[in-house]
């Protein structure tokens, strides 16, 4: 899978699409503006240029033509853009009626949770999607207000406490597409990455098949000393695992955690290194994160780590 | 002239403030619903009554700018003082609904309506309060003598303001008492 | 009259000439219009050096990516502080330095209409911004972001005082900001010269009136907000509070319905500065002053609907997006007459490229960019896009630095004559001004295409990727040019006041009343006035006397 270069000059998705027309006029039109600005004010300052021998030049005190020029062609420019303006967001945001969304998207302080209604699947940070085909995306915040943003698909779209936003994604062809919170909403704004998994549909069935399922049954021993750990040490309080008795729903759901690419809201890759190291000291790797600091043994957090490990 | 551009300039300011804030009300009425809450906290008659005094004094008020202007200065003292004498008896009345409500354990904190009622009628609470100081600066410049001249424009800038200051209440107790109480209906 | 008013300086007073020292006391107790002007631009300057070390240290952290120099709640204070000090402390003194110092010279005033509560005014507001700034001492400034988001501005997600503190001192900010343009207003009315009738008023100070107004009534939805807010955080009150009720919408929309009008109040006073620059240094009077004055009220008018689209990602629907577009885009007409007036007012002059008209054309380039950017928040579509990441950050600095500073500067150069009594040195000047605009250009440009490229503004780091780390640098490098240049001006404007030329009454053969008295100014400014026959009536008065010499 490629990362996709992230830019809103790089659409992806339909409405990326749509959205990228209307730049594109846009800037044509604001370059020959400033053009003109620039040009004019460089005419003038080259042209008028104060003489010894002027006298005062002649007092024009106005010109109705010139003004209604200046008055005019404006009210042009603006209601053409106007027009574009609103048939644009027709095209981007049609209304949602009754639609189930594909995904429902929630924005924590400081990461994001994913559940796809109908299934039992429950995810963090790294959401997956189906690519050419239309979906609705259902985006709510817990706490303060978040924003979805991923340049490449066009609108981003606020998380409020309180009420429930809708976001239409169709995207192109399957790749991983990145973005990030939008909205400051605290310590952390600065690491809640968004990372889009935009899948084929088959693969995407799969994956929903995949983690719609519990934990499998674990053998080794180091994990299963690990998953212990995980139970007693209050790391339970907080997270779910699916086929144990973690069912705690304040922190990321880890049921499938081995079978993400990264961590901490994508800024980490998914090691064995990094998840020991966020283990050790939660606040210097995401400070002001919210799991507190455990003070395991270093052989305790090899066995949390190795059980992580298995939750493929 | 400049004194009294001044009030209206503040008026104007003051106007809009509450305007604000009586439109959070209203949007928050809208979403939430007060009227239940509003017919079982509050008593529109005790506080009506307490309201029809507060718009007398803008009555008693304009007696004594009129006095004033005809040069008698013994009447417009005792306008002025009746006019504060009213305006007292409105901010005690609005203390003892407070005090009430209180003990009712309805207190800003409770909910939103409570958040909006008290927000509401303690900034206009807190505007009485104001005219009644500058209504009584001018009762002891008054006393003093210093009204003895007339065209002074400082009876008739803070006049303004308190007649500002009732039109705002006709406005609150609508919104707050007499809206929903009409809706029992 | 009435005793307790008074409406020309007084010998009982405690005031005098400026260049009349008699010490710290007699600064602190004047009730002069001139003095109270220049307290107002120190309490800017002073502001702005301590604004400005909060953006140099934020562009360290930014250097570099995944820097450590700052922790994130360090930076989420400074960028905080940062925002609130430069809109509220720094450009808001300065205006109303330049409108209380140049208001009554130019309408032929020997003084504002409240002297006094001018003085308080000034003191109020000064007091605020120290009251904000002790919230350091008090355990952390506030954190939330110059516009202070509901619930993130909450108890809840923001335990330590510094908001409460952005909540008392920016009431006490306000509060005499708003007295201060009613005086403003009052003294428009009131004190004229004798013929200046509305249409003969100079644009300065017609903007100056359009502004005062646009202060009276934007003020009070911050105000309401908040109260509100303090209510919240001091008696548990539920007014933002999603959980029981409330809305965090319900802060956006009063935040903005102040917000946006104070982005064109920032902004007004520069456009008036800059019109009574360009007439001077072209030696020709303004192209269109109806059009001219007629567009700054309508401006003022359009930017009480404006608000919501700094909410277009909110979910507010179509519908209300429609209105916010077009209204959005509609002010930028009136903003867009005003440039093109300004090139026509210089067509056909004769150009005196001083620093006042460098600094008054480079407006027309950066403030023009920032325009369109601005355009660009109207139209929705790119609005989705674009709000909330760095094209943001580059957008209102363009605006505020490109457009409010550069006006300020240009003002500042132009009569600086006038306040001290001696001429600026024009060579270091143009150093200046050349060091200025590269490092402004150098710091911003780049932060548009950080925002295509799809940084959100707001944070304290980011990961190396995308190009970001060498743009961020760059802006970096240009921040700190931007930082020197201001020591630069600081040293050019001490070396102009001790030993600058003298300037006399009129160096520049300007065309308004402030210029035919003395520089600086005596106590009482004005002892005879002419009789006013135009927006220009020192030029009418010099060809009187011209015609008189020619024995006409």
């Amino acid at each position: 899978m490629i990362l996709t270069d992230i830019s809103i000059f790089n659409p992806q998705s339909a409405s990326g699409q749509t959205l990228y027309q209307l730049d594109i006029y846009f800037i044509i039109a604001a370059s020959f503006i400033m053009l003109l600005v620039v040009g004019l004010l460089i005419y003038v300052a080259l042209k008028f240029k104060a003489k010894p021998t002027d006298g005062e030049p002649s007092q024009i005190k106005g010109s109705k033509k010139v003004e209604v020029f200046m008055i005019g062609i404006p009210f042009l420019m603006v209601a053409f853009f106007f027009y574009l303006t609103v048939k644009t967001m027709k095209q981007v945001e049609p209304s949602v009626s009754n639609e189930r969304p594909t995904v429902v998207i929630t924005g924590k302080q400081w990461w994001w949770q994913a559940t796809y209604p109908g299934t039992k699947v429950v995810t963090a940070n790294e959401i997956h999607v189906p690519a050419n085909r239309k979906v609705l995306l259902k985006l709510v915040a817990a706490d303060v207000i978040h924003d979805w943003w991923v340049p490449s698909f066009g609108p981003k779209m606020d998380m409020l406490p309180g009420s429930v936003n809708y976001l239409w994604l169709n995207i192109a062809k399957p790749g991983v597409y990145e973005g990030a919170c939008s909205e400051f909403c605290g310590r952390q704004h600065a690491k809640m990455r968004i990372r889009v998994i935009a899948q084929t549909e088959k693969d995407y069935q799969k994956w929903l098949t995949k983690s719609a399922k519990d934990i499998n049954p674990i053998t080794d021993s180091l994990a299963l000393a690990g998953a212990a750990i995980f139970q007693k040490s209050s790391c339970a309080a907080c997270h779910q695992i699916r086929g144990t008795a973690a069912v705690a729903k304040v922190g990321p759901d880890l049921t499938h955690l081995a079978s993400r690419k990264t961590i901490l809201s994508g800024t980490k890759s998914n090691t064995k290194e990094n998840l020991y190291a966020f283990i050790s000291n939660p606040d210097a790797v995401k400070p002001g994160v919210n799991m507190p600091r455990f003070h395991f043994t270093k052989a305790q957090k090899e066995a949390v780590v190795a059980y992580l490990n298995t939750l493929k | 002239m400049e004194n009294k551009l001044m009030m209206k300039l503040v008026i104007g300011t003051e106007a809009i403030l509450f305007i604000c804030i009586m439109i959070t009300y209203v949007y928050f009425a809208l979403s939430v619903g007060f009227t239940t809450q509003a017919n079982h906290y509050l008593d529109i008659k005790i506080t009506g009554i307490y309201s029809i005094l507060l718009f007398v004094s803008s009555f008693t008020l304009i007696q004594a700018e009129k006095n004033y202007a005809k040069g008698e200065v013994r009447k417009l003292k005792t306008w002025l003082g009746t006019t504060i004498l009213l305006g007292g008896i409105f901010l005690f009345g609005q203390l003892k609904e407070y005090a009430k409500l209180l003990t009712k354990n309805f207190g800003i904190s409770l909910n939103i309506f409570s958040t909006n009622f008290f927000t509401l009628t303690g900034l206009h609470a807190f505007h009485v309060i104001i005219g009644l100081i500058l209504l009584t600066i001018m009762l002891v410049l008054a006393l003093l003598g210093d009204f003895d001249r007339p065209n002074s424009t400082i009876l008739s800038s803070i006049g303004m303001y308190w007649h500002f200051v009732d039109i705002v209440w006709i406005l609150v107790f609508t919104l707050v008492y007499v809206v929903p109480y009409l809706s029992i209906f | 009259m009435e005793k307790f008013y008074i409406p020309e300086p007084d010998s009982n007073l405690p005031n005098a000439n400026i260049s009349n020292n008699q010490g710290l006391l007699q600064w602190i107790s004047s009730v002069d219009h001139k003095q109270i002007g220049i307290l107002y631009l120190l309490v800017g300057v002073l502001f702005l050096v301590l604004g400005g070390i909060a953006a140099l240290l934020i562009r360290i952290q930014l250097a570099v990516p995944e820097n450590n120099f700052l922790t994130p709640e360090m930076y989420n204070q400074l960028f905080t502080m940062h925002g609130t000090t430069m809109v509220f402390l720094v450009m808001t003194p300065i205006i109303l330095g330049f409108s209380v110092y140049f208001v009554p010279l130019m309408i032929g005033a020997n003084d504002l209409a409240f002297p006094r509560m001018n003085a308080f005014s000034m003191w109020l507001s000064l007091f605020g911004g120290v009251l904000l700034y002790f919230s350091f001492l008090a355990g952390g400034a506030p954190d939330a972001g110059w516009f202070n988001y509901a619930p993130l501005n909450e108890r809840t997600y923001a335990a330590g005082s510094g908001i409460d503190y952005y909540c008392i001192g920016l009431l006490l900010v306000g509060l005499g900001t708003v007295a201060t343009s009613i005086n403003l207003i009052v003294t428009i009315v009131y004190y004229r010269a004798k013929g200046m009738s509305m249409k003969k008023l100079p644009v300065f100070v017609w903007m100056v009136l359009v502004n005062s107004f646009l202060i009276v009534a934007a003020f009070p939805p911050l105000n309401a907000a908040l109260s509100m807010l303090l209510l919240d955080r001091q008696l548990q009150s539920h007014f933002f509070n999603s959980a029981s009720g409330g809305s965090p919408v319900v802060w956006q929309h009063l935040f903005w319905g102040f917000g946006h009008p104070e982005v064109y109040i920032l902004i007004l006073p520069s456009f008036g500065i800059l019109s009574e620059v360009f007439q001077v240094y072209s030696r020709k009077p303004i192209f269109g002053y109806n059009v001219i004055v007629g567009s700054g009220i309508a401006i003022a008018l359009l930017a009480f609907g404006v608000w919501a689209h700094h909410m277009f990602a909110v979910g507010l629907g179509n519908t209300v997006y429609g209105y916010f577009a077009a209204s959005s885009m509609l002010i930028g007409i009136p903003t867009g007459i005003k440039i093109f007036t300004w090139i026509g007012t210089m067509w056909g002059g004769s150009l005196r490229f001083t620093t006042a008209m460098l600094f008054a054309m480079a407006f027309l380039v950066e403030f023009t960019m920032g325009g369109l950017s601005g355009i660009a928040f109207a139209i929705v579509p790119i609005d989705w896009q674009l709000t909330d990441s760095y094209f943001v950050v580059a957008h209102l600095h363009y605006v505020f630095v490109g457009g409010s500073l550069f006006g300020i500067f240009s003002g500042l150069f132009y009569w600086f004559p006038k306040m001290t009594g001696r001429m600026i040195d024009e060579k270091l000047g143009k150093i200046f001004f050349w060091f200025f605009v590269i490092g402004f250009n150098l710091t911003f440009f780049i932060q548009h295409i950080l925002g295509i490229k799809g940084m959100p503004r707001r944070v304290y780091t980011y990961a190396d990727i995308h190009g970001y780390a060498w743009m961020n640098m760059l802006s970096t490098i240009g921040g700190f040019l931007m930082g020197a240049s201001f020591l630069m001006l600081f040293y050019l404007l001490f070396k102009s006041y001790k030993s600058g030329k003298i300037a006399g009454n009129d160096p520049w053969d300007a065309y308004t009343l402030e210029w035919t008295i003395a520089s600086p100014p005596p106590l009482k400014n004005f002892e005879t006035l002419p009789h006013i026959e135009s927006y220009r009536p020192f030029r009418d008065i010099k060809l009187a006397k011209k015609d008189n010499q020619n024995g006409k």
